[in-house]
């Protein structure tokens, strides 16, 4: 299948051959040349070894999913080559570096029907050559491939000295590799039409990853405390946040456990201090005792739980969409709490910052769902949307004069009480994770027992009435109306730009990013006037589908149901909808 | 934020300190002394009840988490200690405090004891050390003695009992003292120092449990403790002397402030990117440091 505009390269090679370096230069590179580009990257869980790949698609405005098939596969090692081969299509070209690669019988017909070139270059042989080192046959490579684009080198050149600014002897040797890539006889491979953006400003886009949004949007909204334990794919949050805690003056701690991870975020929380915490679901499932302490404490409590598939360890490096329910029902008792699920750099970095103002107005748990396909990946955008003004409803000077104890956990209309820090005044309350009266004395008397049970409730009322009803994209008058979440919106978008291309189908998708509690009005009427109603998720069983259900009796008779580890590319939605009559 | 009831010259009383609410103990159970001893320190180091943050984990002592003046915390069980942590890291205006069993501090939560003693965060903790998991009706704790016959233990534990002195000396603890709950003065003089000393400061209590441990009542205990200032000369500096005094927990068992480092540095001055060293200084407290933060300069790495 080929997309007009649409053009994709992907490194491929051992893990720690460098296949990353060489992935993030290019993609560097394209950008500052004034395309669109979104990278994604598969590596297995181990250090040394294993296939790795970076995927670039590039195209002539904004897109933020892969194709399942690249046009050139550049290929590091052997076992990349067997690996990743049948993910070129036709006519499309392998560049490798693999001295005496052997393909099998299977391997000769597959090349011969999809006309696929192969051509070798003896990069070590030539770096050697040049005077240079092993390693630096990558440059060789990138040279290469830059030569595929009909970019000028003058621009790839730059980038070499940007990348070596600290290591100056060994500029003008990887100049020299590059240029020999570039000029390096490639005339049968067949070259992208590309179309340069006529913009001036493309320099000025950013390219960085969910987490990265994520960590600004939590800086933005004035998060002063992070705590994690390691856990892909929501590690590289600690790793940012550590790698700036000098500029933001944060604290940026890795502690010994999830267990202990939650429960800091609790006691920071509750003194005040914006808190953060990240993980995977494994991690999480480790919190969730803590989640439900946050239901009877009332303490604002906000968790990145970035998915994977499970269970067990699952796949550790791969995506899925599969822990909603985790989310949504994590901890024991009945409680308020809101689910908010994240899909690109915009979403992640506003959806931070909304986060700590709910947790903070309804004093419960926020959980912001990514996925690695959302954490991990390399999305561009032109700049960050605009901040969400804090709002912390805690009580400060004179609004704390007329405060007693019995005022914390007074039961209100909206089940939301006063909340005011320890220190502040002398209104000293238990937070209290037994039941308890309005100022946090243990209680085991039915009556208010009850009364506080509902209290506690009764806020995911009021906050319903607060959050954003899904949104709609796409046609007014669909043939297929899709419903999904995260990063299916990413894919969906893409698909509904190239469809329209095609002018065939005409499709609508509604994504909900404010899952729970569930808004339905909006999705409700959808239904009705849907041809065809499909739930479209990255998991076995339907989760979102599973719960609106419950809430509104809509029943999805279609689903589109990916969970191999791998996130929704552009062809399987776009076979799907071509496939039905 | 200062308490906007308080000025410089308040002070606090007993009074602060105490509750409405009924104590709902057995007669004779080591917490009254445990109380009444921290609320005596309080009050001497001048500490307001409006600065206290007491952090409880679930079990008889966590009970007491409404019976006792000042902000409370009532967590989860064994995980009194990463919640006070966590506080402590927010405000360093609030003193806290966190208590414990046995059962929780060194069953499921010890991994959180570790690791609070490694990085020397400036909370006291207080172990209540009464051999058994009373709340739960008195099953063995990590400290029950091996012989002894407990409820779902019909035979005795087998395992063999875990030290927490000699277990807290050998992960360079900075301050660790040990008490006893028939002794209130001796007990709130230990917890004064606790509270002084800046880091992590881990007080066993030997706690009377006159339901489920009939075997070390108050008068046992009684009978076998002495403080480590009676002894001549004894350098509570020394971490191997300390370990040697802490060992007898039979015959003659020594309380009192067995080791402190008095250049302690708590974890909170060890943020390197505050504290000074790297050329920034933050002196704000934690919690007093959330705004609107402009990432532009932060940008411009992604370009």
């Amino acid at each position: 299948m080929n997309f007009k505009n649409r053009f994709v390269v992907k490194v491929v090679g051992e893990s720690g051959q460098g296949v990353n370096s060489i992935g993030e230069v290019l993609a560097k590179a394209l950008k500052d040349n004034g395309l669109y580009i979104f990278g994604y990257r598969e590596y297995p869980s181990l250090i040394k070894g294993g296939d790795a790949s970076y995927q670039i698609d590039i195209d002539n405005i904004e897109i933020k999913s892969s194709s399942s098939h690249c046009d050139v596969l550049m290929c590091l090692s052997r076992s990349s080559f067997k690996k990743y081969l049948r993910s070129v299509r036709e006519n499309g070209s392998i560049i490798n570096s693999v001295v005496s690669l052997l393909l099998t019988p299977e391997e000769e017909s597959f090349v011969k029907e999809n006309k696929i070139n192969i051509e070798f270059i003896p990069a070590k042989d030539i770096a050697i050559e040049l005077g240079g080192k092993r390693i630096m046959s990558n440059t060789i490579m990138l040279g290469a491939i830059w030569q595929i684009f009909g970019l000028e080198i003058r621009k790839m050149e730059d980038n070499i000295r940007e990348i070596f600014s600290k290591k100056p002897d060994v500029v003008d040797i990887n100049l020299k590799c590059l240029n020999a890539g570039f000029n390096y006889d490639l005339s049968k491979l067949i070259r992208p039409k590309l179309e340069i953006r006529q913009t001036e400003n493309f320099k000025d886009d950013l390219l960085l990853t969910g987490n990265h949004a994520i960590s600004l949007g939590a800086i933005a909204a004035g998060v002063r405390v992070f705590y994690s334990y390691p856990m892909t794919p929501s590690s590289s949050i600690l790793t940012y946040l550590s790698s700036v805690y000098h500029e933001t003056g944060m604290i940026v701690k890795q502690i010994e456990d999830e267990i202990s991870v939650a429960n800091m975020a609790i006691g920071s929380m509750h003194m005040g201090a914006r808190t953060l915490i990240a993980t995977s679901g494994g991690g999480f499932d480790l919190m969730t005792e803590a989640v439900s302490l946050t239901g009877i404490t009332e303490t604002p409590f906000v968790c990145v739980l970035a998915q994977r598939p499970g269970p067990g360890t699952g796949l550790p490096t791969w995506t899925a969409a599969s822990d909603l329910n985790l989310a949504i029902y994590s901890g024991h008792g009945e409680y308020a709490k809101c689910v908010i699920a994240a899909h690109d750099i915009a979403s992640c970095y506003t959806v931070t910052q909304q986060a700590f103002n709910i947790a903070e107005k309804y004093q419960i748990p926020v959980i912001i769902l990514t996925e690695k396909q959302i954490a991990e990946s390399i999305f561009q955008v032109d700049r960050m949307p605009q901040d969400i003004p804090i709002e912390r409803h805690i009580l400060e000077g004179e609004e704390l004069e007329k405060i007693t104890s019995l005022d914390r956990y007074k039961n209100t209309e909206s089940g939301v009480s006063p909340r005011w820090l320890p220190g502040s005044c002398d209104a000293v309350f238990d937070a209290n994770s037994d039941e308890h009266l309005s100022d946090g004395s243990l209680t085991e008397d039915a009556v208010p027992a009850k009364e506080m049970y509902e209290k506690r409730i009764r806020k995911e009322e009021y906050l319903l009435k607060d959050l954003p009803e899904p949104e709609i994209f796409g046609s007014e008058d669909p043939d297929i109306s899709f419903v999904g979440w995260g990063s299916v919106k990413n894919t969906m978008l893409d698909v509904m730009n190239i469809l329209n291309e095609r002018e065939k189908k005409k499709v609508a998708y509604l994504h909900y990013e404010y899952i729970y509690p569930l808004r339905t009005e909006v999705f409700q009427s959808y239904a009705k006037n849907a041809k065809k109603l499909v739930l479209i998720e990255n998991n076995a069983t339907g989760q979102l589908g599973n719960l609106i259900t419950s809430k509104t009796g809509v029943l999805f008779k279609n689903k589109l149901l990916k969970f191999d580890g791998r996130a929704f590319f552009l062809e399987d939605i776009i076979e799907y909808i071509e496939s039905e009559e | 934020m200062a308490c906007i009831n308080c000025n410089s010259t308040t002070s606090p009383t007993m009074k602060d300190f105490q509750s409405k609410n009924i104590f709902t103990w057995c007669t004779n159970c080591g917490n009254y002394g445990i109380h009444t001893a921290i609320r005596r320190a309080l009050v001497s180091k001048k500490i307001l009840a409006c600065n206290t943050l007491t952090c409880f984990d679930i079990g008889c002592n966590g009970n007491g988490s409404d019976k006792i003046g000042g902000y409370n915390f009532h967590g989860l069980h064994g995980r009194a200690i990463p919640l006070a942590v966590g506080a402590e890291m927010a405000n360093r205006n609030v003193t806290v405090i966190a208590f414990g069993g046995d059962g929780g501090t060194l069953g499921e939560g010890i991994g959180h004891l570790v690791h609070a003693v490694r990085g020397n965060y400036n909370i006291t903790f207080v172990l209540h050390n009464n051999l058994n998991y009373g709340l739960t009706t008195g099953q063995a704790s990590a400290t029950t003695k091996k012989s002894m016959k407990m409820n779902c233990s019909p035979d005795g534990t087998n395992s063999e009992l875990l030290h927490p002195l000699k277990f807290v000396l050998s992960l360079e603890s900075t301050f660790v003292a040990r008490s006893f709950s028939g002794d209130v003065k001796h007990m709130s003089k230990v917890f004064e120092q606790a509270l002084d000393h800046k880091g992590f400061s881990f007080v066993e209590i030997l706690q009377s449990c006159p339901t489920y441990n009939k075997e070390t009542p108050h008068e046992w205990y009684m009978d076998r403790v002495y403080d480590v200032g009676t002894i001549d000369g004894y350098d509570s500096s020394n971490r191997e002397l300390a370990l040697k005094t802490a060992q007898d927990q039979e015959e003659k068992i020594a309380i009192g402030v067995l080791y402190q480092d008095k250049n302690s540095i708590p974890q909170i001055d060890r943020q390197m990117n505050r504290n000074g060293q790297m050329g920034i200084k933050i002196e704000t407290e934690v919690y007093e440091e959330t705004r609107q933060y402009d990432i532009s300069k932060l940008l411009e790495k992604f370009r």
